[in-house]
């Protein structure tokens, strides 16, 4: 498939999504059992983990698949209807800007391949990896994963709930052409930041930005089940219109997951919206590389540009967690 | 014991990862734990593909190109020299408690993490740590964990522009209940020096008294 015919086909994907949304457990289900009767029997066998296998639940990174091994199938060995049943599934687990998104990541990942020359062999759509923990569900709790090079999908369903937590998303280059068209993954999660910061006062912004360098994520890949003390500016002295700009920030992350677990989970962080900080290490203008972390009773949000490869601004990290809930170990248990 | 070969990992390691991931800086992460009796440190030592011969330098140190458990060992023993840990201003050993290093092959590739975790047998109220390990290439991170314990209280920390230092207040909230906010100073130490200024001015008022009698 060619660049634009997997951009049409992953537009055409969400569409059929937001034309299902009412039901999106059964479609859940029904998209993961048609990806799985599509496989052969061997296949079918590499996709499956046991709902409790810890080792594969962890087993994801920001790094190439060559460097460190994910498990399951491998877009690139797929025939091309059993990947389209991938994708289906995807697009059914996520709602449309979060399934764009994901598409937007890989096809970065694409283009790092074509401009990484002969030494491209690590990157591009091909090697990202799908798994499924447990057997797809309505009412028991199963997994998705799917992810690879900056990319980390772990959604875990619990009867009507989907959890994204932890999940990172990546982009490297930040800003690149398709056709034509301008793409920037993860445009929004920096635009909106600036603007945020940009919106607070002095006094709100002395407190918010941190004094000191952030080099990378700290609660980045292998660190789950962490939490750290939370600095900075905390939302309780933020004006209404300040704090929704917050929460808009971080539906960048919660609203990758479909819109029925969206909402509830949005809902939820806006309940704690007064005990939530947001962390600032970097220039304020638009353009330049900043760090933040936004960290709430049950939210971990990390953005930490990468000084690799050259231009910050062209290659990020981010990282989201619910330290009370990854791998919906909560709702799981309820 | 595992063999490095040092040259051919790092002629096949630098030519093709910079891309992906942490070149020319040496990330040192460390997380601060606090429990009511001792203080413990994970740090996480990641080596770019750049400054990888300096790293093993340090730690190959007979250039045989292998890593034997006595040279990790040596090298953990050198980052503890080189870290400096102290409780109410007092400096308190740290030992080395556990340490894994990665694969030779995956440090060529800028991926491998070497990591340690440091205890010390202390508890109290303000504590510094400070990390001087390999500056001239080492990025820093340092945090303080969110404790499972919710009566830990920590405060405001402060640290350098580079984060090769923190120092915070902290305590555990027994003795007076509440929880400070975060960017606060521990409410422990205000209780601390309230007790110290009443105690203060009752002995002062006792003298007065006695040499009044006199």
């Amino acid at each position: 498939m060619n660049r634009i015919g997997f951009l049409v086909a992953a537009l055409a994907c969400g569409l059929a999504h937001a034309q299902s949304t009412s039901g999106v457990p059964a479609t859940i289900v029904a998209r993961a059992n048609a990806f799985l009767v599509s496989l052969d029997e061997g296949q079918r066998s590499r996709v499956l983990f046991d709902y409790n296998d810890a080792a594969q639940r962890a087993r994801w990174s920001n790094l190439p698949t060559t460097m460190v091994a994910r498990a399951g199938l491998k877009m690139g060995e797929l025939k091309e209807p059993q990947k389209a049943a991938a994708m289906a599934l995807l697009a059914a687990t996520l709602s449309r800007r979060g399934y764009e998104k994901v598409l937007a990541i890989m096809e970065g990942d694409e283009t790092l391949k074509s401009e990484s020359g002969g030494r491209g062999g690590m990157f591009g759509k091909d090697l990202f990896y799908i798994s499924i923990l447990g057997k797809p569900s309505v009412k028991d709790p199963w997994m998705l994963q799917f992810g690879g090079h900056h990319l980390a999908l772990n959604i875990t369903m619990v009867g009507r709930d989907g959890i994204l937590t932890p999940s990172l998303t990546a982009a490297q280059p930040a800003k690149y052409t398709v056709a034509g068209k301008t793409v920037r993954p993860l445009g929004a999660e920096n635009d909106k930041a600036f603007a945020l910061v940009n919106a607070l006062d002095e006094g709100q912004r002395k407190q918010a930005i941190l004094s000191y360098k952030v080099a990378d994520l700290v609660l980045g890949p292998g660190q789950d089940g962490k939490t750290i003390q939370p600095e900075g500016l905390k939302a309780s002295a933020m004006n209404a219109g300040q704090q929704a700009m917050l929460l808009d920030l971080v539906s960048e992350w919660a609203g990758i997951i479909n819109d029925q677990a969206a909402t509830a989970r949005m809902a939820d962080i806006k309940a704690k919206v007064a005990d939530t900080w947001i962390a600032w290490s970097g220039p304020t203008t638009n353009g330049m590389p900043a760090y933040y972390r936004i960290q709430g009773p049950t939210l971990v949000i990390e953005y930490a540009p990468q000084p690799l490869g050259g231009d910050p601004t062209m290659h990020i990290h981010t990282i989201y967690r619910d330290p009370t809930n990854d791998y919906g170990k909560k709702s799981a248990a309820r | 014991m595992r063999r490095v070969l040092v040259s051919v990992l790092l002629a096949t390691g630098l030519a093709g990862q910079s891309a992906a991931h942490r070149l020319d800086e040496y990330l040192q992460a460390t997380l601060i734990g606090l429990t009511r009796d001792h203080v413990e440190l994970e740090v996480n030592l990641t080596p770019g593909v750049a400054v990888l011969p300096v790293v093993l330098a340090a730690i190959d140190r007979n250039s045989d190109g292998w890593i034997s458990p006595e040279e990790e060992r040596a090298y953990a023993d050198q980052v503890l020299r080189d870290v400096a840990l102290q409780v109410d201003g007092r400096p308190v050993p740290l030992r080395l408690v556990e340490s894994r290093f990665p694969s030779p092959q995956a440090m060529s590739e800028g991926l491998g993490t070497i990591r340690l975790r440091l205890r010390a047998d202390r508890a109290g109220r303000d504590l510094r740590f400070e990390n001087r390990h390999m500056r001239a290439v080492s990025v820093y991170l340092v945090n303080c964990l969110a404790s499972p314990d919710p009566s830990l209280l920590v405060g405001k920390p402060e640290r350098d522009e580079a984060q090769r230092s923190i120092r915070f207040a902290y305590s555990f909230a027994d003795a007076y209940g509440t929880r400070p906010e975060p960017g606060w100073p521990a409410r422990g130490s205000l209780w601390l020096a309230g007790i110290g200024i009443l105690a203060g001015a009752r002995l002062a008022w006792q003298r007065t008294n006695r040499r009044q009698a006199q």
